[in-house]
Parts: structure tokens; C-alpha cells; sequence
């Protein structure tokens, strides 16, 4: 049985701001990791989850299934979820399943943190 | 992997040019074995021509199509194998990914996945396979007898396919 091939590290940059570092593979077996880190990141008052994708090496449709998930309990709690270091093909992806339009898109760390810390101004 | 000239097995996009088959193997249907799938259909279609632009498309679709095999059709059986077979012409490519045959539904042409209504717990968040490998490749063809299922993955090598050739 296949084991999940991924590590996130959760980084608080603020008590409103954490950043996911998302190492590896994103599919089925990645949910355990995921949940843990958005519990983990959750802590505070968190209103902004960046996720940064600059060490995914793999996504399939499995993970973006647990993007979606991991979504809707960001929504529930009226927490915005934002992503940068997509390489092209996933940012096709991210636009094909319109994730993008759910999840703000940014280049890298600097500009996600400026618009997260635009949010809360 | 053996290789081999052949006609092509669907025999029916075969109308002006023959199909090489270029690679066959299989896989044992494990959780996680899609990427040795897709990963040797990369390898085996180097060279062909394939657009740098569609290549990582088309290793999505194969793993995609690979993954949905193992899961539903071999139901993560490791005894029964996944195989596929990967045939050329100069101007198209076919992957043909073959399973034992499980369950069916998943072969069947489903909805379009929408967010808005996975958001709203109106659909599974999960889903989206078969709506990748529809956006990854010009075409797909589905084939179901008694005892096998195969989704064969269509790909135009030429960047445009209805520019005018030269020659």
C-alpha cells in the first residue's frame, strides 16, 4: 500500500497569516497531511492560508478533490485561501477546474503576503 | 517492453496511415503505481514530437486514465495489471490503457464537474479524472467488452493539426 509522499510545514506569519510549504505529492493519500496542516495553520485567528506549491512535484485529480475539500471548510470559516509557486501546468489546471477563481493565484510569497496584508487593512 | 510494428487495434483511425506500436507493458493495479505508468509512457514517447507545451497534458491524461483503471476497473487488485499500449503514426499518438474490468460507471461520459456546486456540497469534491484527461488530449474513445475496459488517448503531434501541411 502506497504511503502518502508529501511533508507540509506550516510557517505563522502573523497571528491572521500562515503559510502551508507543501513538499512532494498531492493526491489521495495526501489528505491525513493536509487536514493536519490546516489544523495547524488554523490556529488564531487566521483569515488568510498561503499555499505555496514551489516543491510540488506531483497533483493528481485525488489532491485537487482535497483542494476542494480543504476549501470548503476555509469557507465555512470565512477564511480566504491563497497559492503561489504553481509551475504552468498546474496553473492550467488551477484554470480548468476554476480553482483559481476560489483559490487567488500569486506569483510568489511576497505578493501573496502583500495582498493577504491588503485583506486585512 | 517489447516493441513491435503493427496495425492499429481500434483499426479505426487508420484510414490514410499505419500504426507503429512503439511500447507495451503493464503495471500491477497498487495505489501510486499511475506515476510508473505515466513515467513510462513519457519515456517511450520521447522523440515523437510531441510539443513541449502538450507533454506534461499528456502525462496528466495517462495518469489519470491509469489511476481510474487500477481504482475502478482492477479495483486496487495487485494481482490483475493494468496495461497499456502505445502506437504512433507520423502525425498522431494513441495510448491504449487496458483494465479487468470492474465497475463500469466510470467509463461513462459523466457531467461536467462544477466547482460551485462541490462548494456547495452539492457534488463530490472529488471527480475531476475524467474531466482532465477530456482537457489534456484531442480525443478520447472508450471500449467495454465482457471481460476488459480500455480508454485509448488520442494526441495530434502537430501543434495545429488543421494548419495546411507542407508537402
Amino acid at each position: 500500500m502506497a504511503k502518502a509522499n508529501v511533508t507540509m510545514d506550516v510557517r505563522k506569519i502573523s497571528d491572521q497569516v500562515s503559510v502551508i510549504d507543501i513538499q512532494g505529492e498531492i493526491n489521495g493519500f495526501a489528505e491525513n497531511t493536509l487536514m493536519d496542516a490546516y489544523t495547524q495553520a488554523n490556529a488564531g485567528k487566521t483569515q488568510t492560508i498561503i499555499l505555496n506549491f514551489t516543491g510540488l512535484d506531483y497533483m493528481n485529480s485525488s489532491g485537487i478533490g482535497l483542494l476542494v475539500t480543504l476549501l470548503i471548510r476555509a469557507n465555512r470559516l470565512k477564511q480566504q485561501l491563497f497559492a503561489y509557486g504553481l509551475n504552468d501546468h498546474y496553473r492550467q489546471i488551477f484554470d480548468l477546474t476554476r480553482l483559481n477563481e476560489a483559490i487567488r493565484v500569486f506569483a510568489d510569497e511576497r505578493e501573496a503576503l502583500a495582498a493577504a496584508e491588503k485583506v486585512l487593512s | 517492453m517489447k516493441r513491435s510494428s503493427s496495425v492499429h487495434p481500434a483499426g479505426k483511425p487508420n484510414m490514410e496511415e499505419s500504426w507503429q506500436t512503439i511500447a507495451e507493458f503493464a503495471v500491477p493495479s497498487e495505489p501510486g503505481n499511475e506515476r510508473r505508468a505515466m513515467e513510462m509512457v513519457a519515456g517511450a514517447v520521447k522523440g515523437l514530437g510531441v510539443p513541449d507545451s502538450r507533454f506534461e497534458n499528456l502525462k496528466t491524461a495517462v495518469a489519470e486514465a491509469s489511476l481510474n483503471a487500477m481504482e475502478h476497473g482492477n479495483q486496487y487488485n495487485a494481482e490483475l495489471e493494468v496495461s497499456i499500449r502505445v502506437s504512433s503514426t507520423p502525425r498522431m499518438l494513441s495510448i491504449q490503457i487496458t483494465d479487468s474490468g470492474g465497475d463500469p460507471a466510470f467509463m461513462q461520459e459523466p457531467g461536467t464537474p462544477d466547482l460551485d456546486a462541490k462548494l456547495a456540497g452539492l457534488q463530490s469534491p472529488r471527480g475531476w479524472g475524467i474531466f482532465l484527461i477530456k482537457n489534456m488530449v484531442d480525443e478520447i474513445r472508450f471500449n467495454v467488452d465482457e471481460t476488459h475496459h480500455t480508454i485509448e488517448l488520442i494526441m495530434h503531434l502537430d501543434e495545429n493539426p488543421s494548419a495546411p501541411r507542407e508537402g
